[in-house]
């Protein structure tokens, strides 16, 4: 009886920690159905009078729908080819064994401790000398390689999951290894598959830097460059920017949703040592 | 010179030598080169230009004269730089250091067991995974000076409002406070991950022997998790010397720089001042600086583990 009271007494523990962690994006979510006048007024809140009036300016008056399908493209494309990328590496570092797969593993510890703007300036010059400035090729690359270490090293995991037995015993069968890798690795570590490139796509979606650099035209922008954009233009206008900053983070969230089981193997891909 | 097998675990090697000497084989090569070529592309080259413009006077439009250590030689007599240096390593500290044990309290506390502790975990992540400007969108609302949230009670109880944003003192607070909060469920997950692992006989023994809860702690608890902490912090402080976002979208520096970390001090030389040689010296003293910190970490680590 005792046991049980103290499991409930945690439960509502646990609640109260989400909800004070939480609390900046409740009041997110709340605020965007509030108008700007009542939310900084107001001493609650809760949206006593919701309203859609926030949501309807920024469909009428803004180029919110085209940052979303931005941030789509950017993301989309920057998590495929990094998956390639990298489950070719992976499946390289799982199963063979060469001096220079020690020193890939190097390298990809420094892309990950790299810092960008070191290398935004060259390439920034680079591709405006190309006539490449709002354009979502440059954005796309740097997006990849940034993703690389961790996707790589999660990929690694999941083969190193699978016996080599498996892929041995078809080698032997006369399958080259590609075709091993591709017929028996991959659908074994489909799930594992997903959940790097979801992961992958999070990442581009969220990113603001980079996008922020190269993407400078309105209708270039992703999503958190066209977010900042309104900040500075709508600088109190809060309803609308919660309302814009709600619609932002829906894909996020559902995303997340679906891969949160995974998580732990993402934040502890890093920690995995060659 | 066969080592003994434990010893070969011990190494992470397989435990049995593979005698047959492999012939060359290029497959492990192919694969690797599509990932080396862009790597190479947006990393490595751009890091050579990069030190190369470090090296001379130049804008966004053109490189110009050599000046050798000239950028570097300013840089090292400029207040801004010190300042840069100074938040950086404050704005690391404070996020590893709050953010761990944070993250360390919350991950015990989701290691018991009580029903509902699955949607806490998810919960909890939520200020890591949603994009920075949104979590900066809500934040610069409830700090805001006017209309704001917490001036708005602080005002209803008579005190305030306080400035959060234009004084330079709590403005650099604000920052450190959002980016542990945007930092820390990344350390419970990993320390959450490490707890779940370890086996639980440890602490039926520990009991049977007599320990108390602090005592397991100490003895059972900490040792296990040890090496992941070290990891992840230093993967931390790494992330946070990196960090842009979160200075730039909630302060972009201000006020008068005080936010300004050595990523946004590039920035600012670079794109504001149009001063290429300038921006890339502070990038690469950067770059230096993360890898001395790591390896300095590594080292310690391989030290203590």
């Amino acid at each position: 009886m005792m046991k049980l009271n103290r499991r409930w007494l945690l439960l509502i523990l646990g609640l109260a920690i989400v909800l004070i962690v939480d609390f900046p994006i409740i009041t997110v979510i709340l605020n965007s159905f509030r108008t700007t006048e009542t939310i900084v007024s107001s001493h609650s809140i809760l949206p006593t009078e919701p309203t859609l009036a926030n949501y309807l300016f920024i469909n009428t008056r803004t180029h919110f729908w085209t940052f979303l399908l931005n941030s789509m493209i950017v993301a989309f494309a920057s998590s495929a080819l990094a998956i390639v990328l990298s489950a070719l590496a992976g499946f390289a570092m799982s199963r063979y064994r060469a001096r220079i797969l020690g020193g890939y593993n190097q390298a990809l510890l420094i892309v990950q401790m790299f810092p960008l703007i070191l290398a935004i300036i060259p390439l920034f010059i680079f591709f405006r000398n190309l006539n490449m400035v709002n354009n979502f090729t440059p954005v796309i690359l740097v997006y990849t390689v940034t993703q690389l270490p961790f996707a790589t090293w999660m990929l690694r995991s999941y083969f190193d999951s699978i016996p080599r037995e498996l892929d041995e015993a078809a080698t032997v069968d006369g399958c080259s290894p590609l075709r091993a890798f591709v017929q028996i690795i991959l659908p074994l570590t489909a799930p594992g598959f997903v959940a790097v490139a979801i992961f992958s796509f999070l990442f581009s979606y969220n990113e603001f830097f980079i996008s922020s650099v190269f993407l400078r035209d309105e209708d270039r922008m992703t999503m958190p460059v066209g977010i900042q954009s309104f900040m500075q233009q709508y600088s109190t206008d809060w309803g609308s920017l919660m309302a814009s900053a709600t619609l932002g983070m829906i894909p996020t969230l559902i995303l997340f949703f679906f891969i949160q089981k995974y998580m732990v193997t993402g934040a502890t891909a890093g920690a995995v040592k060659g | 010179m066969a080592l003994k097998v434990d010893q070969r675990l011990q190494a992470g090697l397989p435990a049995v030598t593979q005698t047959v000497k492999a012939s060359f084989q290029p497959l492990p090569y192919l694969l690797l080169l599509p990932s080396l070529a862009i790597i190479f592309i947006i990393e490595f080259y751009p890091f050579i230009n990069g030190v190369s413009f470090s090296f001379h006077k130049g804008t966004l439009l053109g490189t110009g004269a050599f000046v050798g250590l000239g950028n570097y030689l300013r840089l090292f007599n400029s207040p801004s730089f010190y300042h840069s240096l100074w938040f950086s390593f404050i704005f690391a500290f404070f996020n590893v250091l709050v953010s761990y044990v944070l993250g360390l309290a919350l991950a015990l506390f989701l290691n018991l067991d009580f029903p509902g502790r699955g949607f806490c975990r998810v919960a909890l992540l939520v200020p890591w995974i949603v994009p920075a400007v949104v979590s900066i969108v809500s934040w610069k609302w409830l700090i805001a000076d006017r209309g704001g949230l917490v001036n708005i009670l602080l005002g209803s109880v008579g005190v305030g409002p306080i400035y959060f944003l234009s004084d330079s003192g709590w403005a650099m607070v604000a920052v450190i406070v959002i980016k542990i909060w945007r930092s820390f469920p990344f350390m419970m997950l990993s320390l959450l991950a490490a707890l779940q692992v370890i086996d639980k006989t440890l602490y039926e023994a520990g009991r049977i022997d007599g320990a108390n809860r602090w005592q397991m702690f100490w003895n059972v608890t900490l040792p296990h998790i040890k090496n992941i902490s070290i990891i992840q912090a230093i993967l931390m402080i790494i992330w946070s010397i990196n960090d842009f976002e979160t200075p730039y979208l909630l302060t972009q520096g201000g006020p008068s720089n005080a936010t300004e970390n050595l990523i946004l001090l590039s920035y600012r030389y670079t794109f504001g001042r149009n001063d290429v040689g300038l921006g890339s010296a502070v990038a690469i003293l950067t770059l230096i600086l993360l890898m001395v910190l790591s390896t300095v970490m590594m080292r310690q680590q391989a030290r203590i583990a």
